[in-house]
């Protein structure tokens, strides 16, 4: 292990470039060196061989789903797994001795990866109010100060309590319990801000929230789009069952604004081939789109699909599906024949003669799956573009067949099961009524906050009490500034947090850093070692055992401290036996399987080897929406329109980088090193805007309406995006992005929308 | 490709030999060569079979499927290719033909002149005897799906089968 950096990284900026490849050997090298830097050999070995198996720790980096149990690889994890357990295993330790130290307000200038370089936090800190210093608080007292802030508001919705993906479901079942106990449905959690736009067009179109396939489809499929994702670096684990599809004989086609490492060629490090070999090519049509061209894509393509059965009748539609499974084909359909190609080849930056050679791999392949990620979600007209890839999969029936279907791949590892408990601030009645039942108190009706509405209301003062379960709410939030602002105006900020991030620098008049144990620690109630559970992206909900001896002594699990602060504001805690959830975690799944739809039994059935397998009511016929059938949808899009001199910037994660942590200021798929302010331009774009490769930027968004807004001191970097469009880091880029700047109906920020120009520095 | 068939007649209502049939999972308690069935979804099962100490794993995805009248699926991936059908017809009102035909798509492994086609035959011939001592033992069946598949798509029966009663809100 290597000490904590007490000063920031003193690093150049090196470009080379891109790799034409993922993963292979340097993965695994990669892995081990950052493991072996923050821990012991013992607790690598400890967190490793037992992450993604039977009874082992469910990796918290990413949502991807395990092969089934006997399936699984030794070593069932990726680059950036490791990397991210480790980062949670590591033996660095935050003491109250580091807090006396440093000021609140120094903390407040270091980096994003200097905070986490720290360690793990170890007690509960306090800042009062007009102190710049966090000092030790005693959990009783800790927790009598919230309950204390709690009480005294005007209403229960002068709080909100943010979940991010981390918790575990039997926490997040409790987190809004509590929340909805002591009188508010201000819920908004992490994934307001990733796959919210997959969540409302999958629930109008097919009447499920959640993605329609599983491995085994993925593995059977024919052809797989793969759109606006990144596996390579957001979920490795993906690009083994695209392996797996591929040697099978799929075909893969990569829709993307940047030619990804992970999309062109996999080397899997598991496999002699991969070390040795070349590897195997994933993509075999790689579509450089225009960013937010997506829709138009698909539009194009149906339109194409649509023409192809007017000239063979009877052999392109799966017209038997259509006639008995379907609404709204013959709407969609005269609209759809209705897209001018102009507009479509402008939008998406392709050639009709690239469309079109998709549309023949479509015609070729019976069993089609489309995966996308945030590149399709975080963009104004992200709803409707999922409605689109939804009726490009009824054309053919590829929906609720072995081997099709739609899949929104998720990135944090239990963002889904987290909504499956009931963290949504506009959970149906049919939910609250099951809670009424169960726990005899009237849940309020009146829908909550989600995250950008809970920006707006804390900025307003009308919201006085943030509480963050997980996450890193100020980093993962747009508009940082004005996210910053909202949480300086809170007279109370709380976070229940493993590591330090910059959301415990930017403090309301009283902030508490309550520190918890994380996934891959031992959970020891009064009634013995516990475990959690968590549901991955493709609706397996399975356990995972922590194994390694906690941070602290003084640590307490999510669960607990939940519990105790329940205990705590809640008259006669209204009722609900805390204490005997927290000392037995199984009590709480016997209460959650009597109120979530399909986890009945839960203890017995989560004990299985794999867990339980949450069926999707498509893949049974079924389809819960508004015309009980899958719905064709009409769905008109305007083209981001960047004007003269202005680029559509979007944000992006680099390789050594989990959510709003950066491991070092590397990207070495992308050939970027040593710094991460830096701004992907095309090359045509950098010579057509009169700049030059290295030159120092500001980059300035444009938001009608509304004041510009600048990140400053970026490097220009000549690179292969698409023409027109330009990437940059998230969260470095977080401040661009307008609070206002939202997806139609989802309320998503737009990360991968944002125009912007480029302001040489002095 | 080549084809093996065999029919046998059981002595149980076209109902109950079909109903039994579609219990998947139950293969295994009366067949030899198969030991383990999951189903994953309705039109979606995963086979493991062997002889002595040799497994074979592979999914087959049901194509078609009608109550009391037939089922037809094939084998998904490329280990051990087949496509099957296997048709129920009532003779008498206690008497079902069952008809069982299996298309093998590589290695000429149904052609009956071949050692291994006669095996698979052999092998075919037994597993419905099989069956045939099982329902006619047991005279009803140990559990039904009503449901109908067509192009590998479900059709329920009713509007709300149970395995559809999940949470079905939005999830970001």
């Amino acid at each position: 292990m290597k000490k904590a950096p007490r000063e920031e990284p003193d690093e150049r900026l090196n470009v080379t470039p891109p790799k034409t490849w993922a993963t292979g050997v340097p993965a695994v090298t990669h892995a081990l060196e950052y493991s072996l830097a923050e821990t012991s050999v013992r607790r690598t070995g400890l967190t490793l061989l037992t992450m993604n198996q039977v009874g082992g720790i469910d990796c918290p980096g990413c949502a991807w789903a395990d092969p089934a149990p006997g399936h699984r690889h030794v070593n069932e994890y990726c680059e950036n797994g490791a990397k991210h357990i480790n980062d949670e295993a590591t033996s660095r330790r935050v003491t109250a001795d580091f807090f006396r130290r440093h000021t609140v307000s120094g903390l407040g200038r270091r980096s994003d990866r200097w905070l986490n370089q720290q360690g793990r936090l170890t007690e509960p800190m306090v800042k009062r109010p007009g102190a710049d210093h966090y000092e030790p608080i005693s959990w009783h007292d800790a927790l009598g100060l919230l309950a204390d802030e709690l009480r005294s508001l005007d209403s229960p919705d002068e709080a909100v309590f943010y979940t991010s993906g981390r918790v575990s479901n039997e926490a997040a079942f409790l987190l809004q319990l509590f929340a909805r106990a002591f009188g508010t449905n201000n819920l908004p959690d992490c994934s307001n801000m990733c796959h919210e736009s997959s969540g409302f067009a999958l629930h109008e179109t097919l009447g499920t929230g959640k993605g329609t396939v599983s491995l085994d489809d993925l593995h059977h499929a024919d052809l797989i789009l793969v759109v606006g994702q990144n596996p390579g670096t957001n979920h490795p684990r993906q690009l083994s069952a695209l392996e797996e599809a591929k040697r099978n004989g799929a075909r893969v086609i990569a829709v993307n604004a940047l030619p990804e490492a992970g999309l062109l060629r996999f080397r899997n490090p598991q496999k002699a081939r991969g070390i040795i070999g070349r590897g195997v090519p994933i993509a075999d049509q790689f579509l450089q789109i225009r960013s937010g061209g997506d829709l138009a894509l698909f539009q194009g393509l149906n339109r194409l699909l649509l023409e192809a059965e007017d000239a063979r009748p009877g052999t392109v539609l799966d017209q038997d599906f259509i006639r008995s499974d379907t609404s709204g084909f013959e709407e969609f359909s005269r609209h759809a024949r209705t897209v001018a190609w102009e507009d479509v080849l402008v939008a998406t930056g392709l050639t009709r003669g690239e469309i079109e050679k998709v549309r023949d791999e479509v015609l070729r392949s019976e069993r089609v799956v489309v995966c996308w990620a945030m590149g399709v979600t975080q963009h104004r007209h992200g709803v409707p573009t999922i409605r689109e890839i939804v009726n490009f999969l009824l054309l053919r029936g590829n929906l609720g067949k072995a081997g099709a279907g739609a899949c929104p791949v998720r990135g944090h590892s239990n963002v889904q099961g987290d909504r499956t408990m009931g963290v949504w601030e506009q959970m149906p009645d049919s939910f609250l009524d099951a809670l009424r039942e169960e726990f005899g108190f009237e849940p309020p009706r009146a829908h909550g906050f989600d995250s950008v509405n809970a920006i707006r209301a804390m900025g307003e003062g009308r919201v006085k009490v943030f509480v963050g379960v997980a996450g890193n709410f100020v980093r993962a939030a747009p508009d940082s500034d004005v996210t910053e602002d909202a949480m300086r105006r809170c007279r109370l900020t709380v976070h229940v947090s493993t590591k330090l991030n910059r959301s415990h620098t930017v403090c309301g008049e009283t902030a508490l850093i309550l520190p918890t144990l994380g996934r891959t620690e031992r959970d020891i109630q009064a009634t013995g070692e516990q475990f959690v559970t968590v549901e991955n992206s493709m609706s397996e909900v399975h356990s995972s055992h922590g194994r390694l001896e906690p941070a602290s002594k003084v640590l307490l699990s999510e669960v607990a401290i939940l519990c105790r602060l329940a205990a705590r504001t809640l008259d006669a805690s209204a009722g609900i036996p805390w204490a005997e959830f927290e000392a037995d975690y199984g009590t709480i799944r016997n209460r959650i399987a009597r109120i979530v739809p399909g986890l009945h039994d839960f203890n017995r059935r989560v004990a299985r080897p794999g867990g339980i397998r949450l069926p999707n009511p498509v893949n049974e016929g079924v389809y819960g929406t508004a015309t009980g059938k899958a719905m064709f949808t009409r769905n008109a899009w305007q083209m981001l329109h960047a004007p003269d001199g202005h680029l559509v910037l979007q944000s992006l994660r680099s390789h050594d980088q989990w959510n709003t942590v950066p491991y070092t200021d590397d990207d070495r798929y992308r050939g970027i090193h040593g710094s991460r302010r830096v701004v992907l331009v095309n090359p045509q774009d950098v010579t057509r805007l009169g700049l030059a490769p290295g030159q120092k930027v500001d980059l300035v968004s444009v938001w009608a309406g509304g004041a510009d807004r600048r990140a400053e001191d970026f490097t220009v970097v000549a690179y292969p995006t698409s023409p027109g469009c330009a990437a940059a880091y998230y969260p470095e880029t977080n401040v661009l992005l307008p609070l206002d700047s939202v997806a139609e109906s989802s309320n998503q920020p737009t990360a991968k929308g944002m125009v912007v120009r480029l302001e040489p520095r002095g | 490709m080549s084809t093996v068939e065999e029919t046998i007649v059981v002595a149980v209502p076209v109902g109950t030999a079909y109903n039994q049939w579609t219990q998947f999972k139950s293969f295994p308690r009366f067949m030899a060569v198969v030991k383990g069935v999951e189903q994953i979804r309705p039109n979606l099962t995963r086979w493991v079979i062997g002889l002595g100490p040799v497994r074979h794993e592979f999914d087959a995805e049901i194509v078609d499927q009608r109550p009391d009248s037939l089922v037809r699926w094939r084998s998904l991936g490329p280990r051990l290719a087949h496509r099957g059908e296997v048709s129920f017809r009532a003779t008498e009102a206690d008497r079902t033909e069952v008809s069982v035909r299996i298309d093998l798509r590589s290695h000429g492994a149904a052609d009956p002149r071949t050692h291994a086609g006669r095996l698979v035959r052999r092998a075919l011939r037994a597993e419905l005897g099989h069956f045939k001592e099982f329902i006619e033992g047991l005279g009803r069946e140990g559990g039904a799906w009503r449901g109908t598949i067509r192009g590998g798509h479900v059709r329920p029966l009713g509007t709300e089968p149970a395995r559809s009663r999940v949470p079905h809100w939005p999830v970001g």
